[in-house]
This record gives C-alpha cells, structure tokens and sequence, in this order.
C-alpha cells in the first residue's frame, strides 16, 4: 500500500472522527506527569511536548489496579459475578515503537498456555496508532533492542513526523480500515516518503546511548551466582519499585480482596520484585536481600524472558533509568557485567 | 523452554475465564495437628464434579471470598476420588480464615494446576518417599496412588519425620502403612516424649540409617526447605543420581498458572513448570534462590 499523509493541524478532526466510534486515548499531561487520558477534543496540543509518557501505555492494557469479579456473600457460600465489561473498540493514539513493542512482550506471557483474559480482550479490542519518535531522550536505548525510534512493527497505523504533515502507513488490516474511512488524509508524494526516511534515519542517530544486549544472557547466567557483583550495583537502591512499576514489559500482579458487608470484589494490582514482601512465604524468604531483587529485575529481562520466549524483556524505553530516585542505571549493570573468562580467571 | 501446552490439560480448566473460583463445599474436616487441618470438599456443581481429574502432585488455588486465596496441594489421591482433599497448616491470614470455616462452609476452588509426579517413570521402580512436617500431604496423594496400584511398583519405603509426636500428620494413614505387609514405614521424631516410643532423630540422619539401595529406585522428598537441603545431599551419599531425586517445590504463588511472576527460581517459574522436579534441573538454582 502506498504512503499517505496527514496535515499537523489535521490531527485533532482525526482525533474527532475516530472518537466517533472509538474511545480514544492520547498522551496527556496529570499534574505535570504524562500519562494517557481519554481526548477530549480541542487542539492536539501533546503533538509539541510528547516525548514519551512517564506511565507507559501498558496502563491502558493492565491497569495498575483493576476488578477480576465481584462476588455477594449469601448465608454460608458466595454468588460469583462476572468480570466488569472492558472497552469495546479503542484506539490508542501516538503510542512509541518501544511501548508497541512491549505490548508484544506482554502478550507473550498473557496468552501463554492459559488465557489472561482481561489483557487479551483489551489487546484484541484495541487500535494502536504509532508516533514516531524524533526526540529520544539521553537515556534511550532502544536501538540496541532491534527496535527503532520510528518502527512499525507492532502497530496498526504509523504516522512519521515530516514537518507540516505526518506521513501515513497502514501495517496491519486494522490500520487499513481506519484509513479507507477518513478524508483527511491524502496521498504522499515521493518527496514526502524522502523526507520521512530522512527522519527516521535522524531520530535513530539520535539514540547514542547503547548496550550489548545480546551479550548480557551468557553473562549473567556466568555470574549468577557473583554476590559481590550484584551488591556493588545495587548498594544505592531504596527498593521503591518504580523501575518495575513505570517499565512497560513488567507485569507482576497482586491479587486481593475486599469485602463491605456483603458485598465484595476480586482485585489484581501492579506488584514488584523490588518488594521484600514480594516472595515472602511464612517461614522462609528467598529474596529478602535487596541484591537478590534486582538480580532478579536484571535477569528476568535478559536472561529468563529469552529463556521462556526467546525475546529480551526490555525495549530500551529508558524509563527506569529517566525516573529512578537515586539513578540506578540499567544499562550501566549490563555493561559492567563481568564477561565469562574473568568469573573463571576469579575462581 | 517452549510456551506451556494446556491441550492436554481437562476442558473445564480451558474455558471460560480461569480466574473465576469454583464454589466447593466442605464435607468435612480432620485435626491433624495443633495448626493443621484436613478439608474434605466437592464441586457444588454436578457437572464439574463428574467432570473434575487431576493427578498427584498438582495443586490448587483455595479462596475464601473477601479474604483472599493461596495455593496448596491436593493432597488426596486421584486413585479415591469420592471428594477432594487438602492439608492446610494456619500460618497466615487466609488459612487462618480456612481454620474457622466449618462443616458446610463454601470454599473457592481454582485448578489443579501445575505438573505432577511422572507415573510412567515411576513405574516398575522402588520408591523411597522421605517426607518432612506437612510435607507429606503432596507425598500423601502419590503413596495412596501407588498403594492403590501396588503391583505395578517395587519395594516402598516411607521416611517420614516430624518436630515432636505431636507433629506427626495423617496419623491414620502411617497405622495403615504401618500395617501394610509391603510397604516399610519409618517414623521419627525431632525430639521425642514421654509416650513416644518409635525412632528419634532428623530425617536425613535417619535416611542414611535406613539405607535404601539407589538400586532401579526413586527418591520423593517433600517437605520444608531445610529439610530439602539436608536430604539431597544424603541421598547423593548414598548413591541417588540427581535424575533418582523428585521434589515439589513450594513458592509464594498468586495466579498458579505463570502470570504473576513471582514464583520463580531462575528460569523456571514453580506454578508453570513444576511443582514436581528432579533434583538434576534445580539443582544449579537452589543454593541460591530457595
Ligand atoms: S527505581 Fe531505583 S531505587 Fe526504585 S527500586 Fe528501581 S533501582 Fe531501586
Ligand atoms: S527495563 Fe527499563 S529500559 Fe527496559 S523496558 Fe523496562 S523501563 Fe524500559
Ligand atoms: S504463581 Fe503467578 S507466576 Fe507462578
């Protein structure tokens, strides 16, 4: 299918007329903190500060606390009700070709063996229109995950930032859809495809911060068991949990419960291997030191995720390095892994 | 690893949401000990009843609605399948809820989930089960199983250990395998009492005592991780090759069915992969993570 485009100022009619059938989501600033709102009409204002959002769309997907059913005490047994509806058709517009991606990822685990299906219902009644990115923040690595600043790969619609316009591409049948039924967009001119390749090969050469990431598996399964190691880089750790919660591939969950009276609900909410109560079983507590944790963090993206799925849970989206209190670095840990023949030189 | 197979796994489990609880009914209760209970249950629904399967070594998600739920394993046998049993030791919030319910009372029920005891290897083989406390209960469910089909298997010793006599779970199932002719039951005591008068000392010591021949056999240990470290490396004294030793690992579960993330060591992940697991595929994780 050939390229079209979209004029700048055109972005909130499209808004509109998407809205029309669709609950649609855009980027939108809370008090400062950039999340995902419902669009609200008006100008597409997000379009001049939108980098990327602190709470990542995956929020939409897996709400940090959501209901699994309710239930009604009856005398000595329960009446079990069904879960609340979710969305019916939404789109979720200017979504990162990083936080695309790690949709993917957490499909991964959602729709493996048994059905997540809350997840999969919200992935397969939703449209995602994808922005490119051409303002990488320093702590971006994207690139050194395969992904790039401007990639299509894991959504509907794509629209790359040309200067006046945004140009246009349907990737999936989704996409196609949403195209045929709206008037605002045009054709795009080979000059207009120059231009968007110009931009994509920009927004790339501005991701400068890299990791070897597929060199991190075989090391840190060397140096699992290197305590030492793993205290050094975790010493300044308080164990907040915002580099899990904000990640846009973690997805451990919490259930509970709550009962007024007689009437109650099942919840599940957004958990952390930061957490020391996060493994704790009565007696014993596998992971009550805090290097033991971020062990974990570390490892479950680039070693036991590609153990399970063959995919690096982590996309490179920088949030964890962008919004951690005493500036952890992520990819500081991975390249100051010890490489294999130094462990076996150590020993 | 390869993404989890569920085709083989019973239909009612594959359909619908598998969050939602199934509602059970206690049909009874047995004391085991000052903290644990036995819970008899059933199906309230007729259909699921006749439905239900499940093999020794699953587990499986018990609720109480307002409380919350955890996981335990099913610790009757497939092979007597009238009603459901699990042993449940109060140490915790929503045990404790479990402890108050009574006779009649609804429980919630999610599973059987997870892997269990691989009867094909089994099979054919002496089988020495070395049981720790309210270990015993996933052991419990297999010994049954296999008494139940005694012909099939060769000689059977049952190590089982508790703190004090007081300890001692499933009093009556270790009279009736006392009795039986063709099993070798060894009971022992932490410290004894006045009353007791059978073995005093740990289960691994007593292990090495006994002394089963690694012969064409399989070691199944179950019980609280500090006897699991204690009891690998005695068996291995004794000649167990680590593909000789099964265990069912215990972890802090949520979903049981590999969503929540938190019950892994390593690359496996308990709910999904195991419980059940030869000591040769954990035995590079354990040090560290259990
Ligand atoms: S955000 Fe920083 S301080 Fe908080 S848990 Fe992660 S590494 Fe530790
Ligand atoms: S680990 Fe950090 S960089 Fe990787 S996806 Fe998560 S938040 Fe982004
Ligand atoms: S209990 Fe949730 S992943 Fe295992």
């Amino acid at each position: 299918m050939t390229a079209k485009k979209i004029a700048r100022r055109d972005i909130a009619d499209l808004l509109n007329e998407w809205s029309r059938e669709f609950g649609v989501f855009v980027p939108s600033r809370d008090e400062g903190v950039a999340k995902w709102a419902r669009w609200g009409g008006g100008d597409a204002g997000f379009l001049e500060w939108y980098r990327n959002t602190v709470v990542p769309p995956k929020a939409l997907f897996f709400p940090p606390l959501e209901e699994m059913f309710s239930f009604q005490k009856d005398g000595d047994g329960y009446h079990v009700g069904q879960p609340p509806p979710t969305e019916d058709r939404w789109l979720v517009f200017g979504i990162r070709p990083c936080d695309a991606r790690a949709l993917a990822v957490l499909a991964l685990t959602f729709k493996d063996g048994y059905q997540d299906p809350y997840y999969l219902a919200r992935r397969k009644n939703g449209v995602l229109v994808g922005l490119g990115c051409t303002r990488p923040y320093e702590s971006c690595f994207c690139t050194s995950l395969g992904i790039s600043p401007t990639d299509a790969a894991n959504v509907d619609l794509m629209l790359t930032d040309i200067g006046d316009d945004f140009l246009v591409e349907a990737v999936t049948d989704k996409g196609k859809e949403l195209l045929s039924k709206t008037s605002l967009v045009q054709a795009a001119t080979g000059a207009d495809e120059a231009r968007a390749e110009e931009a994509r090969e920009a927004a790339g050469a501005r991701v400068t911060r890299k990791v070897d990431s597929q060199g991190a598996h075989e090391k840190l399964r060397a140096g699992f068991e290197d305590k030492d190691f793993w205290e050094r880089v975790s010493a300044k750790c308080i164990s907040c949990g915002i580099c899990t919660f904000l990640c846009p591939t973690c997805y451990c969950f919490d259930i509970s419960d709550e009962l007024v009276k007689k009437q109650g609900a099942r919840f599940r909410s957004w958990d952390s291997c930061a957490f020391p109560l996060y493994t704790k079983m009565p007696v014993e507590n596998p992971r009550r030191e805090k290097w033991r944790r971020l062990r974990q963090k570390v490892c479950h993206k680039y070693e036991f995720y590609p153990d399970s799925f063959d995919v690096i849970a982590c996309t490179g989206c920088g949030r964890c390095i962008r919004l951690c209190p005493v500036n952890w670095d992520i990819t500081r840990v991975l390249s100051s892994l010890p490489a294999q023949e130094q462990l076996r030189l150590e020993r | 690893m390869a993404l989890s197979d569920i085709s083989h796994r019973p239909k009612f489990l594959r359909e619908g949401n598998v969050y939602l609880p199934h509602p059970a009914v206690i049909e009874k209760i047995v004391i085991e000990t000052a903290d644990t209970k036995t819970f008899h249950f059933n199906f309230k629904d007729e259909k699921l009843r006749e439905e239900f399967t499940f093999q020794s070594g699953q587990f499986c998600l018990l609720s109480v609605l307002g409380i919350g739920e955890a996981t335990f394993c099913i610790s009757s046998s497939p092979t007597r399948r009238d009603h459901l049993e699990c042993s449940i030791k109060e140490v915790g919030r929503l045990t404790r809820a479990l402890h108050r319910l009574g006779v009649g009372a609804e429980i919630g029920f999610r599973g059987p989930y997870g892997n269990s005891f691989p009867l094909d290897f089994l099979k054919g083989k002496n089988l020495v089960f070395v049981g720790g406390g309210i270990g015993l209960a996933p052991l419990r469910s297999l010994i049954w199983n296999v008494i139940d089909n005694r012909q099939e298997y060769g000689r059977i010793d049952i190590i089982y250990g508790a703190r004090t006599p007081a300890d001692l779970c499933f009093s009556y199932d270790l009279e009736a395998w006392q009795q039986d002719k063709t099993v070798n039951m060894v009971t022992t005591v932490d410290r004894g009492d006045e009353a007791w008068k059978g073995r005093v000392g740990l289960v691994p010591v007593v292990l090495e005592e006994v002394v089963p021949s690694p012969d064409n056999s399989v070691a199944i240990v179950c019980g609280p991780p500090i006897m699991i470290r204690f009891t690998f490396p005695a068996l291995e004294k004794l000649g167990f090759s680590p593909e000789q030793m099964l265990t069912t690992l215990e972890k802090r579960m949520k979903c049981g069915i590999g969503k929540c993330g938190r019950c892994n060591i390593g690359n496996i992940y308990v709910c999904r992969d195991g419980p059940v697991f030869s000591y040769a595929e954990i035995s590079s994780f354990i040090s560290s993570e259990y």
